[in-house]
């Protein structure tokens, strides 16, 4: 037993809260661990991290009971500097905890602060792991989401601590980023023997990464456990809204008793009881290629002039033509130009060579307020949506500007159609991520628009808001002519796209249906690009054809009920 | 109207950051920039408060003839000194014809000079001094100088949260455009347009103070973690942050510099008047 964390009986209540987040909480972690903390929003799961360097108790004074040890030091009687040394902790908003204006001041802030000689080697040292050292002379703010997610990363590790607290790595990154840095923690983990801990939502990095699982639900623990019996809870997980993989979800569902976790397993496990018979598979309708394409891109380009005065291409020889009814999924790295090109849809920015035209107007002669009338662009960040100071005010603030009649009806409609109403009357800025998402969407569906532009509208959202929003995109084909989402969702695209676009530094490498991009191994590793694990097995399975949910690849079963020798095929696992 | 159409499309939030953060940081090659801040701070207190007390139009000409030459040295964006020739020209032109108005003739135009002439020696000097100083050489100047810590982290802070300023104000102002409604005609001299413009610039900034509000409480957590305070108390810190400030021959040569050329304007001040 190497124990570097115990923490007995916590229980923690914030000043003005009604109940405790933390209660009677027991844990115990060990020297080496690399340990997954999951649960539901607000179980307590950022809550319980900020006691190892003693943020809480110290930082916010709540109501605070128990004993916690953090490598032999009492938090009680240490201070948040002390544990810090120790605990290394990256945030979830990562980008406001770098405070220097250069990568390497960054980096080696922590150690000057502690008065350490050694700090710009340490600082050297620390961008070295993360393999950032050629870019300490940069500025902060020319680096990428990953890069500054490193960075936080390498701030921490210039103190040499022996814990890591990383805070949702996959909530803002993509996924090759969430890689890059689970790669490198893995590295901190396995070759310098760090103690990981981090929360997370994705259960495929989980399987990937981490040898134990801690659940917690509404601020105890369930229980902590290691990682192939953790994941292989199908059901409390799902009633608790955390996906576990999908092959564990579909053998789950399919009655096996063990589950297989991860690709291979799952090929294993499959292999002998798949059905080979092709069921009756409705594949979508190819949309008809009409006269008027709803948006049409004619050689469009679009640069900006960067920090050091270069002009920065984002898109080159765009050439799209987008028709109605069509669902367009916008796929590529971060960085590839997926957010530009929905921009320049709405008329923010105006495409620098080339035509694009929506219902055969030209963008570039009307003013963003006018493409309002057509278009509604629901943002990454929903906080940058809201201008007005509450829920409702801000849902209304379209239709009232534009004088609509009886809009009030309207937005009580949508405000019901949203789960709004008891939050109508809150700020915005306020609420919970998928409450956030929520109130955003419904800005975007009081508008009334012809197209709508979705900007990764499922990126940190637990189960039961991406349910609820998939629902609303549904819907949304009903009265929208056309939807276009960027995402970095591969289940979402797998769900839902009957057309995908792949970007690739601002280039259009790959038009068309998921079926062949899903098919074409090669194209989705230079994009960046992961399959769902339903889509890869199913490849691997080589059925056909290939199933791009979990629901399709069950149904493949129960299509041929006689040939279903479960029994059987559980007892191999 | 089209050379303002196309002034303000140049003029975007990117192109306003790109230029600010330049002034801060994108010329500390320069000569000027890699002299000592206390030299820099020195040299200031002169040219910052002499001209108040300095009615020699021939002095102040030969300090304007030194201040333009050192502002070019530094290579300060042309965007500032666009700013300030507008700041002068607006102040100067505004008491001109305020003069008029109260029975002020042409003779006003001579004491308005000497005035202008002042303004401009100590923005430029202001210029030279502080653009060509990156923020962290300035906050480590101030440090030196036994001015609190926490003054010269709250510079280098501020600069670092700048272009995320800017980017999110971008986004919030692009955000009420998005939604909200232009005027259907832009008015006499575009002026309903301009007033749209201008209301939405103002609203924008009370989301903008709610959201960079949440943004600060990570920041604050993330500092007290990294032993922030600590820093503060601790006078080894301020040691090795002062470790890489040292007066040097290019300092006392600029000083020396400007000591002799103000030694010779001042004595042939005596012997030319105009």
């Amino acid at each position: 037993m190497n124990e570097l964390i115990h923490v007995e009986n916590v229980t923690f209540q914030y000043p003005g809260a009604e109940h405790p987040v933390l209660k009677k909480m027991n844990l115990s972690v060990e020297k080496g661990e690399f340990l997954a903390v999951i649960g539901s929003n607000g179980s307590g799961k950022s809550t319980l991290c900020k006691l190892f360097n003693g943020l809480i108790p110290h930082f916010y004074t709540g109501d605070f009971e128990g004993s916690v040890t953090v490598n032999g030091l009492n938090i009680l009687n240490s201070s948040v500097a002390d544990l810090s040394c120790h605990v290394g902790y990256v945030f979830q908003d990562f980008e406001n905890q770098l405070v220097q204006a250069r990568v390497l001041e960054d980096a080696s802030f922590a150690p000057l602060n502690f008065g350490m000689e050694d700090y710009l080697q340490r600082g050297r040292r620390a961008l070295e792991l993360v393999g950032l050292a050629h870019l300490a002379d940069e500025f902060v703010w020319q680096l990428s989401g990953g890069q500054k997610h490193l960075l936080a990363l390498a701030g921490c590790l210039a103190m040499n601590p022996d814990i890591i607290v990383i805070d949702e790595p996959t909530a803002q990154l993509d996924p090759y980023h969430a890689k890059e840095i689970y790669e490198v923690l893995k590295k901190l983990n396995k070759q310098y023997g760090k103690t990981i801990i981090s929360i997370e939502h994705h259960t495929e990095f989980i399987a990937e990464y981490c040898d134990t699982v801690l659940l917690l639900n509404k601020g105890s623990v369930i229980w902590k456990r290691p990682m192939r019996q953790a994941l292989s809870e199908v059901d409390l997980l799902t009633e608790l809204n955390i996906y576990p993989p999908q092959a564990a979800q579909a053998a789950s569902r399919l009655g096996a008793d063990h589950v297989p976790i991860t690709l291979n397993e799952a090929v294993a496990f499959f292999k002998e009881m798949i059905p080979r018979s092709t069921p009756s598979v409705t594949k979508p309708e190819p949309v008809q290629a009409q006269e008027e394409p709803v948006i049409r891109f004619d050689q469009v380009g679009f640069s900006y002039k960067s920090m050091n005065k270069k002009q920065a291409q984002v898109l080159k020889n765009i050439n799209l033509s987008l028709f109605k009814g069509e669902q367009v999924a916008i796929v590529g790295n971060n960085g590839a130009g997926k957010s530009t090109l929905l921009r320049l849809i709405t008329g923010v920015k105006k495409p620098e060579s080339g035509t694009l035209t929506v219902r055969s107007q030209s963008v570039a002669s009307c003013t963003p307020e006018k493409m309002a009338d057509h278009v509604a662009y629901i943002y990454q960040n929903p906080e940058q949506m809201f201008i007005d100071d509450s829920v409702k005010k801000d849902v209304a603030f379209f239709p009232k500007a534009r004088k609509i009649k009886d809009y009030e009806n309207k937005i009580d409609e949508i405000l019901e159609q949203f789960d709004l109403v008891d939050l109508q009357d809150k700020d915005s800025r306020l609420m919970s991520g998928g409450q956030q998402r929520r109130a955003s969407l419904a800005i975007g569906a009081a508008m009334n628009p012809s197209v709508i532009l979705l900007d990764e509208p499922t990126a940190s959202l637990d189960m039961a808001t991406r349910k609820h929003l998939t629902q609303f995109i549904l819907k949304l084909k009903e009265q929208i002519d056309l939807v276009m989402i960027a995402t970095h969702d591969m289940q979402l695209v797998s769900e839902w796209a009957t057309r995908v676009i792949v970007l690739h530094h601002g280039q259009i490498i790959f038009d068309g249906g998921k079926e062949e991009l899903f098919s074409n191994p090669a194209l989705m590793d230079k994009a960046g690009l992961v399959p769902p694990q339903i889509v890869t097995l199913s490849l691997a399975l080589n059925v056909d054809p290939v199933d791009y949910s979990v629901d399709s690849f069950i149904n493949r079963f129960k299509e041929v009920p006689e040939e279903w020798p479960l029994q059987k095929a559980s007892q191999i696992n | 109207m089209a050379a303002a159409k196309s002034f303000a499309d140049k003029l975007s939030f990117e192109q306003i950051k790109i230029e600010l953060l330049n002034t801060a940081y994108g010329n500390d090659r320069t000569l000027i920039a890699k002299l000592d801040p206390r030299t820099l701070f020195l040299w200031y207190t002169f040219f910052g408060i002499a001209p108040w007390f300095i009615y020699s139009k021939m002095i102040l000409a030969g300090m304007l003839v030194f201040v333009i030459g050192t502002t070019i040295m530094t290579k300060v964006s042309r965007l500032i000194i666009f700013i300030l020739i507008m700041g002068l020209l607006g102040e100067s032109g505004y008491l001109l014809i305020a003069s008029f108005f109260f029975g002020g003739n042409l003779g006003i135009i001579v004491p308005l000079l000497t005035l202008t002439m002042k303004l401009s020696v100590i923005s430029l000097a202001s210029i030279t001094a502080f653009c060509s100083m990156s923020p962290e050489r300035l906050g480590e100047g101030l440090l030196r100088i036994g001015v609190p810590g926490q003054v010269s982290f709250s510079i280098s802070y501020g600069y670092r949260m700048l272009p995320t300023l800017f980017e999110e104000y971008n986004h919030i102002f692009m955000s009420y455009r998005l939604r909200g409604k232009s005027p259907e005609k832009h008015g006499l001299f575009y002026f309903r347009t301009v007033i749209y413009f201008i209301k939405l610039a103002v609203k924008s900034f009370y989301p903008l103070l709610l959201s960079m509000a949440k943004r600060a409480r990570t920041t604050v957590e993330a500092l007290e973690t990294k032993g922030g305070q600590y820093a503060f108390r601790n006078p080894a810190v301020k040691k090795l942050k002062l470790a890489k400030l040292r007066i040097g021959k290019n300092d006392y040569f600029f000083l020396l510099i400007s000591v002799l050329y103000l030694m010779s304007i001042f004595i042939s001040s005596h012997y030319v008047q105009f």
